[in-house]
């Protein structure tokens, strides 16, 4: 194969590609930010909430989970709807879906956080006699946070991967361009492998970060 | 709830299309495990090995696969092995490819944290007694290392039992694809994609319940 006439075939479609990298990062960061509320309240009521909540909470982790996300989008799209009896547009159902998905799998890194603050912290603020107002903000919270963060990024990476699934309902996404591309002028091999690239490009140099994090600032910090 | 009136004789009726297409599911998930597991040990030790181009070749593997989205592999699989290689297997052989090499890096990985965090005083041991480093390998490593990965390989199996979702994609007909096909020609997708999705769970959820199990007793055992 030429490199230079599939890199001049590669340009000409790069408006069609960027458009779908664009829709690709906006679909996953709204349902970043939405699934990160959404993760980090359902934490919270996991690990201290009234039993029923609890069992709400345990739920829809468990249901988000262990369902693909491929169902999960065939359901808000096609049955949700139905269901409700309103039309709820595209974009709001797949927003909702990887919302939902991140939620679940974000509030398992929260939780983990939580669980992994020793008690020792915790006896050591005791024994201090620091009110829950001083410990929670100054001594809890930052490490939770903290210990969550190279989590929560490996969380967004399998995000920004799984939203590739938006194209399979019509979503134009990065996928989607690269599918379409590919089936309308025969030469997927391109194609495919370009859009690969770019999703290895952004998701590889994200779990870079992740490890340098790791590595330099926890480690650092001995947390 | 818009008063839908349930049906769910369109999954009684189906039922054995819907056992047929999760026989395939099962079978999917079932050779890639065994690939993976095994695939991912030989593949971690290459990734660790002392020599140089093995080591990137493991690498560049590992990452390749870690950081593209499992339907863009599944997608380029089925469109640019032919073309490359001239051949075009059976569909499900495809299949196994795609997802075996994807569950393969998981795995890996999976592996070597696992390894990384045996103690080196057991390296230092097994050259105190002379043991060959296949020896060494076989009944210090591995034992240990499957020990402490299970957690995650086992983890990482839900996500396959999940991921082998998106050959429904490419028409193989597991559970999503005849839960599709059933959708379209029953009218009844609300029925249909519940029935698919508790399917689908009901595997999960077992396998999460012996993830938390392990987790609790390693855990005893280590303290």
């Amino acid at each position: 194969m030429n490199i230079s006439a599939a890199l001049g075939f590669l340009w000409e479609y790069r408006q069609a590609l960027l458009i779908g990298l664009g829709n690709t990062l906006y679909f996953t960061a709204l349902g970043l930010l939405v699934g990160l509320v959404i993760g980090f309240v359902v934490s919270v009521v996991r690990t201290a909430g009234h039993p029923l909540l609890k069992l709400v909470a345990t739920g829809y982790v468990e249901v988000f989970r262990g369902t693909p996300m491929l169902i999960q989008l065939f359901w808000f799209f096609f049955c949700l709807p139905a269901l409700l009896g309103v039309e709820l547009g595209n974009v709001f159902s797949t927003i909702l879906t990887l919302s939902l998905y991140m939620g679940a799998i974000s509030s398992e890194s929260f939780r983990a956080a939580l669980k992994a603050i020793g008690t020792e912290q915790r006896d050591a603020c005791i024994a201090l006699g620091l009110p829950g107002r001083v410990s929670v903000p100054y001594v809890i919270l930052p490490q939770t946070v903290m210990r969550a963060v190279p989590t929560l990024l490996s969380n967004c990476v399998t995000l920004f991967k799984e939203s590739a699934l938006v194209s399979t309902v019509g979503m134009a996404d990065l996928m989607y361009q690269g599918q379409m591309i590919a089936d309308s002028t025969a030469r997927p091999i391109e194609i495919l492998t370009a859009t690969a690239l770019i999703y290895f490009i952004i998701a590889f140099a994200t779990t870079r970060i992740v490890t340098f994090y790791e590595q330099g600032y926890l480690a650092r910090m001995r947390l | 709830m818009g008063g839908y009136t349930w049906d769910f004789s369109a999954i009684t009726r189906n039922w054995d299309q819907l056992m047929d297409g999760l026989a395939v599911t099962l079978q999917l998930t079932g050779i890639c495990t065994v690939i993976g597991l095994v695939g991912g040990f030989l593949v971690c030790l290459m990734a660790m090995s002392r020599l140089a181009p093995l080591r990137w070749i493991a690498v560049a593997f590992i990452e390749l696969f870690r950081c593209t989205p499992a339907l863009v592999q599944i997608i380029w699989i089925f469109y640019c092995v032919p073309f490359f290689f001239g051949v075009f297997f059976d569909p499900f052989l495809m299949a196994v490819l795609a997802l075996g090499m994807n569950i393969t890096a998981f795995n890996a990985e999976a592996y070597r944290a696992a390894i990384q965090a045996i103690p080196s005083s057991h390296e230092d041991a097994c050259t105190a007694l002379g043991l060959s480093p296949l020896k060494k390998t076989v009944y210090v490593i591995l034992p240990q290392a499957l020990l402490m990965a299970t957690p995650v390989l086992l983890t990482n199996t839900i996500g396959l039992l999940q991921q082998t979702s998106l050959v429904a994609i490419v028409a193989i007909a597991d559970l999503m694809y005849q839960g599709k096909t059933l959708a379209t020609q029953t009218y009844r997708p609300i029925e249909i994609y519940t029935a698919v999705a508790f399917i689908y769970f009901a595997f999960s959820l077992p396998l999460s319940q012996v993830v938390g199990l392990w987790e609790r007793r390693l855990r005893s055992r280590l303290a």
